[in-house]
């Protein structure tokens, strides 16, 4: 057991720096335990991130999307970008639906801005994207036809989720959407500016429509005569300080207001429930062949809901919604470090994740207009993630990727033994060079064998089979590292075999 | 083609996998497929919640008031849904020669959406063309069964939770269900024979399907057959990917006792490298021996249809006699049904249409290419098609909103085509308080399908799979509601029958 004064250790801190960025750097690693630094300082430190003001551009979705992968691998702050990818799921805006390369690159820049900053104001900020009203038909939305859609994911996947963790609904299913409709109804885009405007014509206001009963949310319906959210029967009126283009921010606060039964604020339980998800894990199967929820479906009573309610306390979260408070719980808690020693409850790389830390730690570029590695494939990295299931800013639908698991089909694991081929094999100017990350000084098959794995992070993860397999293909006698055929052929093979490993694909 | 035939054919594919660590377990394999008597299913989901009013819509009034009440919800004009009953792009009648196209509540005469009729501009024109009649043609040939009204209690608006209905069959939420989806426990049931690294099923897609979902077997996830290669160095080191593909493959072997993700991503590694060895093969078969017929997928242009030849190919392949290609269970997607806007009514450009086109012309010549092929192999296909849920009954401006229950299709040689169950009532006085259409059962006039009786029907009746294992109390496949069986469940024995005149689903 550890917490906040723990020092980290080298394991600790190369988890530390893969999770919350693309590989580990062994620069900061080295540093870390030079000054003998504890979880708290090294969070502070990867916390305290100045927000990059980065805006994906291009004429296409495959040239914003390679502009961003490459950002990826060279951006300042890792743990910026993974706040980006996290909200990018999370509020998941597909550019197949809104086909406006400016709108969807705004709005990653808005993402990468507001990332760590305060919960509530990025909720009110996708409120009025551009790139989401499109996306979720707030454009279409009207007082004479209002549109649920919008309301619907906002409640469902955006803020309180349809359930608490013990599987109680948060909202009427029939009412609330239908009134978030009407809060939001008039809400467009100017299209000479590309930005959000208010149309009071649009509007629905109670007078106009009387049959469709005051404006309220979290109000008793059939389900529930107590209503939801602890706000009694009557709900919570979003028209309290007058009705117009000031509701929606009323509905967000509102919504930000919601408790669980037992007073604990339901935003707060079920954003800390997916971060911690997204930087350490997902449900898995124990040693024993048990499923656990893990942090997907915390059970009641598992070490995982103690882990939700310590960080939001701790964090403050459920008053000042700030998000950079929240990762730092969540970074120096013990569930953060749990896959350590229990390698059960490792995770399933994202393909992003997989592809940038890739190219970041073996220093491969990606060459040309097409944004290729430069070996044996001719796919941009583009075809490389949609073949992994993974097209940053073209998520399959509103409720973003599915994670771990569904990462680990064999449609995926083709493709990134395929990206593993181009990369190995990847001979050319601004490929890997094995002779500069491997010394040339070692002999013995298993100091090669231990060499590799240990840059690419798996030395620790691998069973005594796996590593004699790894080193019965470099053979029995010494290897020369000298030799440019050794080299070529069977070192940059080893490379291969470990970035298509099963340890490899775990983080 | 005969065994030898395919065999000289595949002669270094076959060498090559008997080298290979993990065997096929023949035996078992063999006894499985017996069990199911050679028989394929295919999943097919209309993504997004399709709009089954306007799939399946009421033609005239009957003895009731559908037609009218249609029409009170589904506007003409400019950005309105209504579709015609006579003239320019009219629905297609169900009530064709020999065949009743009745709602058998009302007496409503039915109709398809003229899309469905495979009309796709510039590809599905002319008579003559791949996939021209569409689905209505395939209804004419009495192949398709409409399953009409189907849903579950208390209907779910979320997309994520309607379809999870839908995956697991589980709308109670047990928790011995949650995590396993309906396919899945079929595959995985001990008397099914599969082990973890055989490939009972395959998805044309990314990553497995919700309704595939368990852990005892390998359900294998490509977009193309032909996918499953491993990707080499250069040529001069051709002699070094024998060592690397060895290597790999132990490295994945070796999970098979290790906890979690390591032992998933083991066995989904080992049925990948064993998909390596078969499916390949199979593809070049079809592609060398059925050429014209794939040409025909590529004339249709379709993504729907191009994802069914893959199934073609990988059904011919075991029609030829490869005892290799395990795979008897199928999943296709054809998505974009969410149409809150600018869905499109009875116009060949709009949204709607578009969506049905594809469907409609891709099976057409799915069922083509297998009757094509022999054997009576298009009697043994049966493709389920199904949504997560239907839409609105009243339209917004230009779209529709989530609804509730929605009509699935059972389509295939075997199938008695025809009207099975009630059209949902979509009186506006009729409707819950959110507009839906309302889940009923009991002796309700307008009683519902359940989606657990169809799937029922498909196991018990198709797959042959016994009725005790499906209901088996602790580690069922399906499990009913508490209370009186009336009240639960739409049919006995899983066993649903045709509305004009008792006709089993399937054919004897």
């Amino acid at each position: 057991m550890g917490g906040e004064a723990t020092l980290l250790d080298r394991r600790a801190a190369r988890h530390l720096l893969r999770r919350t960025g693309f590989g580990a750097s062994e620069r900061v690693v080295d540093r870390w335990l030079r000054l003998g630094t504890t979880r708290g300082q090294a969070a502070d430190e990867l916390v305290s991130f100045t927000p990059s003001g980065f805006k994906p551009g291009g004429r296409s979705l495959s040239e914003l999307h390679n502009n961003w992968v490459k950002y990826l691998v060279k951006a300042r702050s890792g743990l910026n970008e993974k706040l980006v990818l996290f909200w990018h799921d999370h509020f998941a805006t597909s550019f197949g639906k809104v086909g406006d390369e400016l709108l969807v690159g705004r709005q990653n820049q808005m993402l990468r801005k507001a990332c760590r900053g305060s919960m509530v104001d990025l909720v009110k900020a996708v409120n009025r994207d551009p790139a989401m009203m499109i996306f979720l038909d707030t454009v279409k939305n009207s007082k004479v036809e209002p549109n649920e859609n919008y309301g619907r994911e906002m409640l469902e996947l955006f803020t309180i989720g349809t359930t608490d963790l013990d599987g109680r609904r948060n909202y009427s299913d029939q009412k609330d959407p239908a009134a978030i409709a009407r809060a939001f109804s008039g809400w467009g885009i100017d299209r000479a500016s590309g930005a959000a405007v208010f149309r009071d014509s649009r509007h629905d206001t109670q007078a106009a429509y009387p049959g469709r009963g005051p404006k309220v949310l979290f109000a008793a319906d059939d389900a529930s005569p107590q209503g939801y959210g602890g706000f009694g029967p009557s709900g919570a009126s979003f028209a309290d300080l007058g009705e117009g283009a000031q509701e929606i921010d009323r509905v967000t606060e509102i919504v930000f207001a919601h408790r669980d039964g037992d007073g604990v604020s339901t935003v707060a339980r079920r954003t800390a429930k997916r971060l911690f998800e997204f930087f350490a894990y997902g449900a898995y199967r124990d040693a024993s062949g048990v499923d656990r929820g893990g942090f997907a479906s915390p059970e009641a009573g598992s070490e995982e809901r103690t882990a939700i309610d310590q960080v939001v306390s701790a964090s403050g979260f459920a008053t000042g919604w700030n998000v950079g408070a929240l990762v730092r719980e969540i970074l120096v808690h013990d569930a953060f470090y749990a896959s350590l020693a229990d390698p059960a409850r490792k995770s399933v790389k994202w393909p992003v994740d997989f592809v940038v830390a890739t190219l970041k730690v073996l220093g491969v570029k990606l060459m040309g207009r097409e944004s290729r590695v430069p070996g044996l494939g001719d796919r941009s990295v583009y075809t490389h993630l949609s073949n992994m299931g993974q097209v940053v800013l073209n998520p399959p639908s509103v409720f973003g990727w599915e994670w771990e698991g569904a990462w680990v089909g064999s449609q995926s694991l083709l493709a990134r033994f395929g990206f593993a081929r181009d990369v190995y094999t990847a001979r050319s100017t601004g490929g890997m060079r094995p002779e500069k990350l491997v010394a040339a000084s070692l002999v013995q098959p298993g100091d090669v064998v231990d060499a590799v794995t240990d840059l690419l992070g798996v030395r620790d993860d691998l069973s005594a089979a796996e590593r004699s397999v790894l080193v019965g293909y470099l053979g029995t006698g010494p290897v020369n590292l000298l030799d440019p055929v050794t080299v070529d052929k069977k070192l940059r093979g080893l490379f291969g075999l470990v970035l298509q490993s099963p340890a490899y694909q775990l983080h | 083609m005969d065994r030898r035939r395919f065999l000289s054919r595949t002669a270094g594919l076959t060498a090559g996998a008997l080298l290979g660590p993990g065997l096929f377990s023949h035996r078992l394999v063999r006894g499985a497929l017996a069990a199911q008597g050679d028989r394929y299913l295919v999943s097919l989901v209309l993504d997004g919640g399709n709009d089954g009013l306007n799939t399946i819509v009421p033609m005239d009034d009957g003895a009731g008031s559908l037609r009218s009440d249609y029409e009170v919800a589904r506007l003409a004009g400019s950005g309105g849904l209504r579709l015609p009953v006579a003239g320019t792009n009219a629905l297609l009648p169900l009530s064709v020669a020999g065949l009743s196209g009745r709602d058998p509540n009302t007496g409503a005469e039915l109709g398809m959406h003229p899309g469905l009729g495979g009309f796709v501009p510039g590809a599905v024109e002319a008579s003559g063309d791949p996939g021209h009649g569409g689905l209505h043609a395939l209804w004419t040939a009495g192949k398709v069964a409409v399953v009409q009204g189907c849903g579950f209690p208390d209907y779910n608006l979320s997309h994520d939770e309607a379809r999870r209905v839908f995956h697991t069959a589980n709308p109670r939420g047990l928790a011995s269900l949650a995590t396993t989806g309906w396919l899945g426990r079929t595959l995985a049931r001990p008397g099914a024979g599969f082990g973890a690294t055989d490939v009972p099923a395959l998805n044309l897609r990314d990553s497995v399907a919700g309704e595939f979902r368990q852990h005892a077997t390998s359900v294998a996830a490509a977009r193309r057959l032909s996918d499953f290669t491993m990707p080499r160095d250069v040529s001069a080191y051709s002699s070094d990917h024998a060592a690397k593909l060895a290597a790999i493959q132990a490295l994945y072997a070796a999970q098979s006792s290790r906890p979690g993700p390591w032992r998933e991503l083991g066995d989904a590694g080992t049925a990948t490298f064993r998909c390596m060895d078969v499916f390949p093969a199979a593809s070049r078969l079809y592609l060398s021996d059925r050429s014209a017929w794939s040409a025909g997928y590529d004339k249709m242009a379709l993504g729907t249809g191009r994802d069914l030849r893959e199934v073609a190919k990988a059904i011919y392949a075991r029609e030829s006699g490869d005892e290799q290609v395990q795979a008897f269970a199928f999943r296709v997607d054809n998505g974009g049904y969410d149409t809150h806007s600018d869905q499109g009514g009875a116009d060949p450009a709009g949204q709607h249409w578009a969506l049905h086109a594809e469907l409609g012309a891709s099976l057409k010549h799915f069922f083509d290419d297998l009757a094509d092929m022999g054997g009576g192999v298009d009697r043994r296909v049966a493709v389920v098609v199904w949504s997560e849920f239907s839409r609105r009954v009243r339209q917004n401006e230009t779209g529709t909103d989530h609804g509730s229950q929605g009509p699935m299709f059972v389509i295939g040689g075997g199938v008695n085509g025809g009207v099975y169950g009630n059209h949902p009532n979509v009186a506006a006085s009729d409707l819950g308080s959110d507009g839906n259409t309302r889940y009923r059962q009991g002796s309700h006039d307008f009683r519902s399908t359940d989606v657990r009786d169809v799937y029922g029907t498909l196991l018990v009746q198709w797959l042959g799979v016994p009725a005790s294992a499906v209901l088996d109390p602790a580690a069922g496949i399906l499990r009913l509601d508490d209370g009186p069986a009336d009240a639960r469940w739409t049919v006995a024995d899983f066993d649903l029958r045709r509305a004009s005149d008792g006709a089993p689903l399937f054919a004897a």
